[in-house]
């Protein structure tokens, strides 16, 4: 059944040689070697400090809700990272490789860029930005978020949730091996066919885009069935469906693309495995196969997967300008049927990303409509935020900052994307730098939005804000970066320019790309600034201590409890009585966080077992991409043995006794006064695994409550 | 909530077992499905007709089955499994009914070629398939 | 949970903390989310067969045999009688549960799964058939998707048989606990969900691949 390989093949190491490890690539040696020097550096400090069994216990065999989300905007920054390192390189060697007398270094014959090296970067670059930075980022954004703001104690399933953390992670640990063991796909992250048919993509490199791509894919969909069930099954009494906050909301409905949309990219990658594992003819170029198939199922998913990562970014823009406005959202119902709408027209414009495929004009025109429809509910929901803005007391802290940063990015990329949906306007620009100046300020309002959600929640998380200082150096340096490189972007496409050159015929472009290198130096300044807001918010914490409801003006439920939040998010289950819970509760007098009488508190015990599945996963991944079929089969059985195990296994949960949850919640009484602790990050022993501290003087029970922010 | 915690048996999900409508949703199905058959075997309509007729029976079948066996009803316990199914349903037309579509303007458009005509192409042989 | 967020609550008289709130319905969050899961994976079908309809066109044949050339419909025939059967009487050792009957939960969930085991074989004799006549995945683009949505649903059924062997052993060691229940009903809407797919396999793939 399996096709016929060209190349060398062991049973004990299948394709693997040691020919495959990059030793000729002065890049990737370097690379390797600073990588090496990191992780004997983190794992060295891990084992002198004594911390491997802190590590074990508290993060990686943990079923919390929100460490799992912690660990996964970890992993998002990460690659965050290693995507703008990509970008970086790509962006230099375009403003290098300009005209025929442009020299080269490295072996390249213009930049320092192999075509075959660049396409793997550039590849890795979109693949990693979409399913590895984004998703993880917005997805553990609603992990920690959505049960605390319906009143939840975890969510549905604790075990799938960090089963999702680890294939996540398997999948992006892949993208990373692969600049050490082989090589990565280069012909783009959305792939093509039938270029990456076995046939004339004979490398290793499609095999571990389409398998990490795939680890990744599982991982959301599991993520997304959990949200979902816990939005629908694990609401607090009293929050019904029209006090549910925005971004709960917002979770709702992208989690339902992600979960209906997902399991057409497995599809898709499935059936370019099989092509390219056992010889069928889906996408082949003969025998009966169609290449358009391929970018029909992609878009299928590719197009929801858009606003799959749009909507949270738009839930977070809803959460943060009503608290920084001492307003309540402009029109409820108009944002809830916004989002719906915008997740139901995603299920229906996805040919738009191949309107030259040559389909009849009718299907043309159809999702040309379709297209602009989205324009609807997306106004709808700018035209609320400015709204909600208006006539507010509006203020210009951080989280602020990003939210209008991302709408002032949303007109942007909105207003190009409407250009975009003309299908006669495509003919001329497919494929060009317009398209990708215009997408890329659609990920950038996501990522601004991230940045904006990262401000806002993180005391909430950790138990202090985030210094303001550099952070706002980091934020305007970004802007400039934005402008610097997005700018010329644009008018390079509407000069002309397609997207993913390694050389650049047209000296005239030069001036604009080496402007958008200077944006770049931009943006290597800002990750600079970053790095020093997040140093200087960890080494001030003490400064930064916030209480429950850290910005003084939160309005929704996930303030009304501690932070750094225990283990069991609320020691009494809240009663939900209004839509903005805390904001009401506020109005009311009603801030007292400390109810007494605790219960014992039922909560799903740790497990090793999500872990290893990870493991497994991609030790199965790995080995089907290197062809190694006993490891392969091996993996599998290792992954069912497993799996029905732990269904054996009864010692899945444990009770937090009510003297435990006593003693965690007077500490966070206590400390207000008292000398303060290390925050939850760095460690802790309580039953909560984090130190606790209650702050404003709303919540010790005084009769007045100041719920002003402490920095005004 | 509560007593149904304590005997799992309680639970609605056990509860609305119903042997009857098993039996009756596996009487219907067969019997349309083997009406299905006979018309494909014996050929008595034109192959659109059978086409249209045994997609009719598949329909009838699947309702039947969605409500007989599924349990797919508004009742407090099964609520959110009909929601999220009536969810998925448009999604899957969506997705088969437009690609279908656009796949059908596509091949009139660019895979113009006579019915007869498969017959006449040279066939490569097949590749190896040894490993 | 029925008042609308339009009805202002008393703050004089308002619950801030749900005591002894009970939590939330385990079995139904279990089965409400592995439903959720069926739905995904309807959706993998629904992808399925958009391909199948895609694939269908006469040059997507490329030369090979076309589905009325070697359907065989005893088999078809026969895997629907095995599977409806199998799933009826999985239904009666639902209805077994229902009366805490622990020997005809096991013993009709066992013949179920012995009918599962008669479908696998009907399946496999089917598609071994035609491998051995040369009709294999890789001669045409419609073979592909042709035989990629057989075994993908005879892949199902195996799994459905194992999971069945391994219920019969949980129960057999801890009754009916909450975590047997739910796992019995997830098996339910599997095992079921497996006969509304395998009446669109029967009537796109066989039947109406017979008349193509």
């Amino acid at each position: 059944m399996l096709v016929h390989l060209q190349g060398p093949w062991t049973p004990l190491l299948g394709r693997l040689t040691l020919q495959q490890i990059p030793f000729h690539v002065p890049i990737l040696v370097v690379t390797f070697i600073v990588v090496a020097i990191l992780a004997a550096v983190v794992l060295g400090a891990t084992t002198y400090f004594g911390k491997w069994g802190y590590l074990w216990r508290e993060w990686l065999t943990t079923v919390d809700h929100k460490k799992i989300g912690v660990m996964y905007i970890l992993l998002g920054l990460v690659m965050l990272l290693r995507g703008f390192v990509d970008a970086l390189m790509i962006r230099t060697q375009q403003a290098m490789a300009v005209g025929p007398s442009s020299p080269g270094y490295m072996g390249a014959v213009h930049g320092y860029l192999t075509p075959f090296h660049l396409g793997q970067i550039f590849t890795a670059h979109g693949l990693i930005m979409i399913v590895f930075a984004a998703t993880p980022l917005l997805v553990g954004l609603m992990n920690i978020i959505v049960p605390l703001q319906i009143g939840a104690r975890d969510m549905a399933y604790p075990y799938l949730n960090a089963l999702g953390l680890w294939l996540t992670t398997a999948g992006a640990a892949l993208v990373m091996v692969s600049l050490f063991v082989g090589n990565f796909a280069h012909g783009g992250w959305y792939g093509f066919v039938p270029y990456f048919e076995l046939s004339y993509s004979p490398g290793v490199g499609v095999d571990y885009w389409m398998w990490s791509f795939q680890l990744a894919a599982i991982g959301t969909s599991l993520g997304s069935i959990n949200l979902i069930a816990t939005i629908v099954k694990m609401r607090a009494p009293g929050m019904t469906w029209m006090r549910m906050p925005m971004f709960t909301w917002a979770s709702l409905s992208t989690n339902l693309i992600a979960l209906t949309s997902f399991p057409v990219l497995m599809v898709t990658l499935a059936l370019l495995g099989m092509d390219r594992y056992l010889g069928t003819h889906f996408y082949t170029a003969g025998m009966g196969g169609n290449l358009m198939l391929y970018n029909d199922l992609f878009w299928v998913w590719g197009h929801p997967e858009v606003y799959f990562l749009i909507l949270p970014a738009f839930g977070i823009m809803s959460e943060i300008i009503p608290t920084f406005s001492e307003k309540t959202l402009f029109g409820y119902a108009t944002m809830v049927i916004a989002s719906f709408a915008i997740g139901g027209v995603a299920w229906g414009v996805w040919l738009h990303h191949f309107f030259t495929m040559a389909a009849a004009p009718s299907v043309n025109s159809f999702y040309s409509v379709t297209t602009m429809l989205v324009g609807i509910p997306t106004g709808v929901k700018v035209f609320n935020w400015i709204f909600t803005m208006y006539r507010g007391r509006v203020r210009y802290e951080l989280p602020m900052l990003w939210a209008l940063l991302a709408l002032f990015l949303l007109l942007v990329g909105g207003m190009s994307g409407m250009m975009n949906a003309f299908a006669s306007s495509d003919y001329m620009w497919h494929n060009s730098l317009f398209v990708v100046a215009h997408f890329h300020m659609m990920v950038l309002v996501i990522a601004a939005s991230v940045f904006g959600a990262v401000e806002y929640w993180f005391p909430k998380v950790f138990g202090f804000k985030l210094e303001q200082k550099w952070g706002k150096w980091f934020f305007w340096f970004m802007i400039l970066g934005t402008g610097w490189v997005f700018v010329p972007m644009f008018l390079l496409g509407f000069g002309g320019m397609t997207r993913r050159l390694d050389y650049i015929h047209y000296t005239q472009w030069s001036p604009y790309l080496h402007i958008m290198l200077i944006g770049m130096v931009f943006y290597v300044i800002a990750v600079v600034f970053f790095v020093a807001h997040l140093y200087i918010s960890l080494r001030d914490r003490a400064k930064n201590r916030a209480g429950a409801d850290a910005w003084g003006s939160g309005r929704s439920l996930e303030w009304a409890t501690h932070s750094p939040v225990p283990a069991y998010n609320f020691a009494i289950t809240p009663h939900v009585n209004a839509r903005d819970e805390w904001a009401w509760r506020k109005e009311n007098g009603l801030t007292e966080l400390h109810p007494g009488d605790y219960e014992s508190i039922h909560m799903p015990k740790n497990t090793g077992v999500p872990l290893f599945l990870g493991i497994l996963f991609m030790g199965l991944a790995f080995a089907l991409i290197w062809r190694i079929w006993w490891l392969a089969l091996l993996c599998v059985a290792l992954i069912v043995v497993l799996i029905i195990l732990r269904s054996f296994d009864h010692d899945t949960d444990m009770t937090i006794p009510a003297e435990d949850v006593e003693q965690v919640e007077s500490d966070a009484r206590d400390e207000t006064s008292t000398a303060i602790r290390p925050a939850g990050v760095l460690g802790g022993t309580a039953i909560a695994h984090s130190t606790l501290q209650s702050g404003t003087g709303g919540i010790s029970g005084s009769t007045s409550p100041s719920w002003t922010p402490m920095d005004r | 909530m509560t007593e149904h915690t304590q005997n799992p048996l309680n639970h609605p999900e056990v509860q609305l077992a119903n042997g009857r409508a098993y039996l009756a949703s596996f009487i219907i199905s067969m019997l349309l499905m083997t009406a299905g058959l006979w018309l494909a075997v014996t050929h008595i309509t034109t192959p659109f007709g059978t086409v249209l007729v045994t997609s009719l029976l598949a329909g009838v079948v699947v309702i039947i089955q969605g409500y007989f066996i599924l349990h797919m009803d508004i009742s407090h316990a099964q609520m959110w499994h009909t929601v999220a199914m009536v969810l998925f349903l448009p999604l899957f037309v969506v997705t088969i009914g437009l690609t279908a579509w656009m796949f059908h303007g596509l091949y009139q458009r660019t895979m113009i070629m006579p019915p007869a005509a498969s017959s006449v192409i040279n066939i490569p042989p097949m590749p190896s398939m040894s490993h | 949970m029925s008042a609308s967020a339009a009805q202002k609550v008393d703050p004089a008289h308002a619950t801030l903390w749900a005591r002894r709130y009970p939590g939330h319905d385990m079995i139904g969050t279990r089965t409400f989310g592995f439903w959720l899961y069926m739905l995904t994976d309807a959706m993998v079908y629904a992808a399925l067969f958009a391909t199948l309809g895609v694939l269908s066109h006469v040059v997507n044949l490329a030369g090979g045999p076309s589905s009325s050339a070697f359907i065989n419909p005893v088999y078809a025939y026969g895997e629907t009688i095995t599977l409806f059967l199998s799933v009826l009487i999985y239904g009666y050792s639902m209805v077994a549960l229902k009366n805490g009957n622990r020997g005809g939960v096991i013993g009709s969930m066992f013949a179920a799964m012995l009918l599962g085991v008669v479908y696998l074989v009907i399946a496999g004799i089917d598609i071994g058939n035609m491998f051995a006549h040369g009709i294999v995945p890789q001669v045409s683009g419609f073979l592909s998707i042709f035989f990629t949505l057989i075994i993908y649903h005879a892949l199902h059924i195996l799994v459905g048989v194992v999971w069945m062997l391994v219920m019969m052993v949980q129960i057999a060691r801890e009754g009916f606990s909450a975590n047997v229940v739910y796992r019995l009903i997830n098996l339910r809407l599997f095992w079921h969900f497996q006969a509304v797919i395998w009446t669109f396999v029967f009537t796109f793939v066989y039947l109406q691949g017979m008349v193509a």
